[in-house]
């Protein structure tokens, strides 16, 4: 015979339907957005890792400063590679301030993904890279016009070799807004002007290592690298272990999975207790049932399995359909994500069987053991116990002493308090949570506004060049500087340091350089922790040696990871001529220097990439934040305040009975909660803000580059508004249950 | 042959000065497919007693066997199973299961037993087939009760304790209900000991076990046993 108790677990999810339902609409869709995200995440990174076979992804590329002829090629192809001409044009596009990077098409290495279109057969057709595209609002059909020539896009495609949009490898971000990727056909290409003509190779070695990002590949790489500046001038070299464009992507695909599955457990966790407290709040009003069961010879597993079942079903339903959401929709949403920053081949979308492991089965665990304790510990209880409403492991002998000053209402309010401090404690940890996600959400916009503010503001001069050969100017108050990668020295994670020699007195820097000394940019210090006094290890790119440097003073900085030295010492250490530099820094244009001889110019969009990439990239994500923050918010304070009601409906309409008005009623029980929200909310806008900074401070250690949690106090007000409305919403909900209590209900139940 | 021993049961709640001894050494033994009354005044320890018997409470001192089996070595596993296979408990107030109807209701009596009662044939027994699809509030005090009464009895217990199975009834309810069980113990032949303070059930008994402050202080065997239909009070 099966349980007959089974009977009931379907009544009562329909006699709770409410509470059930929201519950299921905010799980499925929290599920949903994992799940989709994992399988968007995991879809792609197989993608990806394919890709690397399906478009005969390089090995590395360098370019020189002229044609490398056939005689030079085959020399260099003598050091175990097959050499691959890779040339491009950089092309400006003066409708949105832009450089598009043009090649032609590639048929050996590299290969080109055609997202939608055709690639170009006539020399006035182009193929646009989709991220670029995009982002500037071109579509197939459309005219894109450069300075010397206007093609018609034929095709939107990814470059297999820049799955991230990096222009130059040496770049802290890539930017998929002002750089983009361009094929044309063979003619149209020879036709270009030959002003930004860049000789760049591609290689593949003809026996590749066996670890293609490990230490072997950089071996590979240095010794080829070695090799190739004997034979040749070479301006560039990037060996694919080293490429931001090709592995940037693939690092960070993945990256956030930890994040999101974190997430989602924390929330299993918050519903786990919310539910924990529901239930035991229904084991509270059917105790004599239990006790009776339990005196007719039910075992207390049948009793606890059958307490469980409802939250279990409800969750594994809302993991059915957010998984489903996930398979669908939500995947779409999730795959933009990624396809917004980064310019990805096509993919197909995969089953994902951590994924469900990860959605369905490990939250349905933490859900059934967080219950299982719960219930195990009430359901030891004697029958007895139930029988008798005694359900407190405990007696208290006397209660809980007030002063009889304090006003009958507020020690009423107290008692209330005292009696549901569990549930006071979840309402807590669900704001806290909340807040985090809700100040998540808000602060993102902010923060890139301050960082564009700052950078903009604390920029060295209003115009910075890089030049490709030294080269004098007579511009007024023109500055030369000199400028040099380094690498930090982490063990699982390192990043390019700009190392700048600044002249002594410099108009531009405003901080004098002592000695041997160095200073580092706020961000740097911001972002390792690393203050006055500090000593630390540097390396080279591509070799092994190291460099030691002593901290003399932060410079207020905030856009990059620099370290600014004396010129003359920095021409020392780096065993440069004396009197080497590397640009100018210029409080106006430069025109008497041929435009030829610029590399670049580095300017307020150059030091914005991060901010502008991370608005594309995580700027659709906030407005989930904020929807799920404030979902978690409501359904948590709604759910525990109705038990603190129901759990006082006795006493309620005992009140009413003795003749308290709903005004008075209310000021006991919704105030109480009141108060514990506002109080919460606010203690929560502080412990919130150290854990946001701690969170965005672990979140940018994996990233390159660093933007200083700044996050103003009007983003906290915002919160707190948001949070008091939401509680309003909450609050009305609540009155209007108390004023549903009936009279008679406190003539039930009297034994 | 005695079915129930009960010898030198002790117990007491409290301790220090608020301790307060409820049950003060308590023997006696009561026959197999018997009704035995537990008499006595609030307080007197008599739902104690019963809880005893039940498994559901423990004595401080001496023991209870049934059928020979101590229930004092059992352990809260095997009380369960005790209960689960020899005991049918009917309370006072009916704790019946809310959102279950009257039949799933029973139903959950019959599925501890692997050799139940017909669910049908019981509730035509109790009068409660018609009502068989209502919930328990669509029903009056004694519908409740005889549900309750038909929850015990369908797993066909050899033991179904009674704890005030009237205390809640009017007069007519309540002889409606003692009849059932006079008619139960008839039918089935289960022990039965009910727990009142309505000194005229005891007519119905074949064993009046009267308690006050703790102690016996009537045992005896009732040989003018009264049908039911025929007490009055």
């Amino acid at each position: 015979m099966k349980n007959p108790l089974n009977k009931r677990i379907f009544r009562e999810i329909k006699g709770e339907a409410g509470k059930y339902f929201v519950i299921f609409v905010l799980m499925s869709a929290i599920i949903g957005i994992v799940s989709g995200f994992l399988i968007a995440d995991e879809s792609l990174k197989t993608a990806y890792d394919n890709s690397f076979k399906k478009y005969n992804v390089e090995d590395g590329n360098f370019e020189l400063i002229q044609k490398a002829d056939k005689k030079t090629i085959s020399s260099i192809q003598k050091e175990d590679v097959k050499v691959y001409e890779n040339f491009y044009i950089e092309e400006e596009n003066e409708k949105n301030d832009s450089i598009v990077r043009i090649f032609k098409n590639r048929k050996k290495v590299n290969k080109v993904c055609l997202w939608n279109g055709k690639m170009p057969k006539n020399d006035n057709e182009i193929a646009l890279e989709r991220l670029y595209a995009r982002n500037n609002n071109y579509s197939v059909g459309d005219k894109i016009e450069f300075k010397n020539k206007t093609f018609k896009i034929s095709g939107i495609i990814a470059l297999s070799d820049y799955s991230a949009l990096y222009q130059n490898n040496t770049d802290f971000m890539f930017d998929s807004v002002k750089f983009g990727l361009a094929i044309v056909t063979d003619n149209a290409f020879d036709n270009l002007p030959k002003t930004h003509l860049h000789y760049s190779y591609s290689y593949k070695y003809n026996n590749p290592p066996a670890d293609p990002l490990g230490k072997k590949a950089i071996d590979k790489g240095n010794d080829f690298m070695n090799a190739l500046s004997e034979k040749v001038v070479i301006t560039n070299f990037v060996p694919r272990c080293s490429s931001n464009a090709i592995n940037f992507a693939g690092d960070d695909i993945g990256k956030d999975r930890v994040m999101f599955i974190t997430f989602l457990y924390i929330l299993i966790v918050i519903i786990s207790f919310v539910f924990a407290v529901t239930t035991s709040n229904t084991i509270r009003k059917e105790a004599n049932v239990i006790g009776t069961l339990r005196a007719s010879g039910y075992k207390k597993r049948e009793l606890i399995r059958h307490y469980m079942a409802p939250s279990a079903l409800v969750l594994f339903f809302s993991a059915v359909v957010g998984n489903v959401l996930g398979y669908t929709i939500l995947k779409e949403y999730m795959a933009d994500a990624y396809l917004n920053s980064y310019s990805l081949t096509t993919y197909k979308t995969l089953f994902n069987f951590t994924a469900f492991i990860d959605t369905t089965l490990i939250p349905l665990c933490i859900l059934l053991f967080i219950n299982f304790v719960m219930l195990a510990r009430t359901l030891s209880l004697s029958p007895l116990k139930f029988l008798r409403r005694d359900l407190k492991r405990r007696q208290r002998k006397k209660a809980f002493k007030l002063n009889t000053k304090i006003p009958i209402i507020i020690r009423y309010r107290l008692r209330v308090f005292f009696q549901n401090i569990p549930n006071y404690l979840t309402i807590f940890a669900g704001v806290f949570f909340a807040s985090i996600l809700i100040v998540f959400g808000v602060m993102f916009s902010p923060l890139l506004d301050y960082f564009e503010e700052q950078t903009v503001k604390n920029m060295l001069a209003p115009y910075q060049y890089v030049l490709k050969a030294p080269s004098n100017t007579n511009t007024k108050d023109a500055e030369k500087y000199a400028a040099y990668e380094l690498k930090t020295t982490g063990r699982d994670f390192t990043e390019s340091i700009s190392i700048i020699g600044i002249q002594k007195n410099s108009k531009y820097f405003k901080q004098k350089i002592m000695g041997d000394g160095i200073i580092i940019s706020s961000a740097y210090a911001d972002k390792y922790s690393l203050e006055k006094g500090d000593k630390i290890t540097l390396k080279e790119k591509y070799k092994n040696k190291k460099y030691k440097f002593k901290i003399k003073g932060i410079y207020n900085y905030p856009c990059n990871l620099c370290v600014f030295m004396d010129l003359n010492k920095f021409n020392e250490k780096f065993d440069f001529d004396k009197d080497y530099y590397t640009g100018y820094f210029s409080k106006e244009k430069i025109k008497d220097i041929d435009e030829n001889l610029i590399a670049s110019h580095i300017t307020k969009e150059d030091l914005t990439k991060t901010s502008r990439q991370m608005e594309i990239s995580m700027g659709n994500m906030m407005s989930i934040f904020i929807t799920a923050g404030v979902g978690i918010f409501m359904l948590i304070i709604y759910l525990l305040a109705k038990i603190i009601i129901e759990k006082n409906a006795q006493s309620i309409s005992m009140a009413k009975i003795l003749g308290y008005n709903k005004r008075e009623i209310g000021k006991i029980y919704i105030h109480t909660t009141s108060i514990v929200t506002v109080i919460s909310l606010l203690l929560c806008m502080f412990i919130t803000h150290k854990a946001i900074v701690a969170i965005w401070h672990a979140m940018m250690m994996s990233y390159s580059g660093w933007l200083p949690p700044e996050i103003p106090v009007m983003t906290y007000v915002k919160v707190f508004m948001l949070g008091i409305i939401t509680y309003a919403a909450v609050a009305f909900i609540l009155k209007k249950k108390i004023n549903k209590i009936p009279m008679d209900e406190a003539l039930k139940y009297v034994e | 042959m005695s079915y129930i021993k009960l010898e030198n049961i002790k117990k007491s709640f409290g301790s220090g000065e608020s301790k307060t001894e409820v049950l003060k050494g308590i023997s006696c033994e009561i026959e197999k497919g018997s009704v035995c009354v537990l008499l006595g005044a609030s307080g007197s320890g008599k739902s104690t007693l019963l809880n005893i018997i039940g498994g559901i409470d423990n004595a401080d001192e001496g023991y209870i066997s049934i059928n020979g089996e101590k229930t004092a070595d059992m352990n809260e596993k095997a009380l369960t199973l005790y209960r689960r296979k020899h005991l049918g408990y009917i309370f006072q107030m009916y704790n019946l299961i809310p959102n279950l109807n009257i039949k799933e209701n029973v139903e959950v009596g019959a599925y501890l037993s692997d050799n139940p009662l017909n669910v049908d044939d019981v509730l035509k027994t109790l009068g409660l087939y018609e009502h068989r699809h209502k919930l328990p509030n669509q029903l009056s005090g004694g519908q409740q009760q005889r549900t309750a009464i038909g929850r015990a009895i369908v797993k066909n217990p050899d033991i179904l304790l009674c704890d005030e199975p009237t205390g809640a009834l009017d007069y007519n309810t309540s002889k409606e209900i003692l009849k059932l069980i006079e008619e139960i113990n008839q039918k089935y032949g289960n022990t039965v000991i009910m727990v009142t303070h309505n000194d005229a059930i005891k007519n119905m008994a074949d064993r009046v076990i009267k308690l006050r402050d703790g102690v016996i202080r009537k045992d005896y065997v009732n040989e003018t046993k009264t049908p039911v239909c025929e007490l009055e009070w």
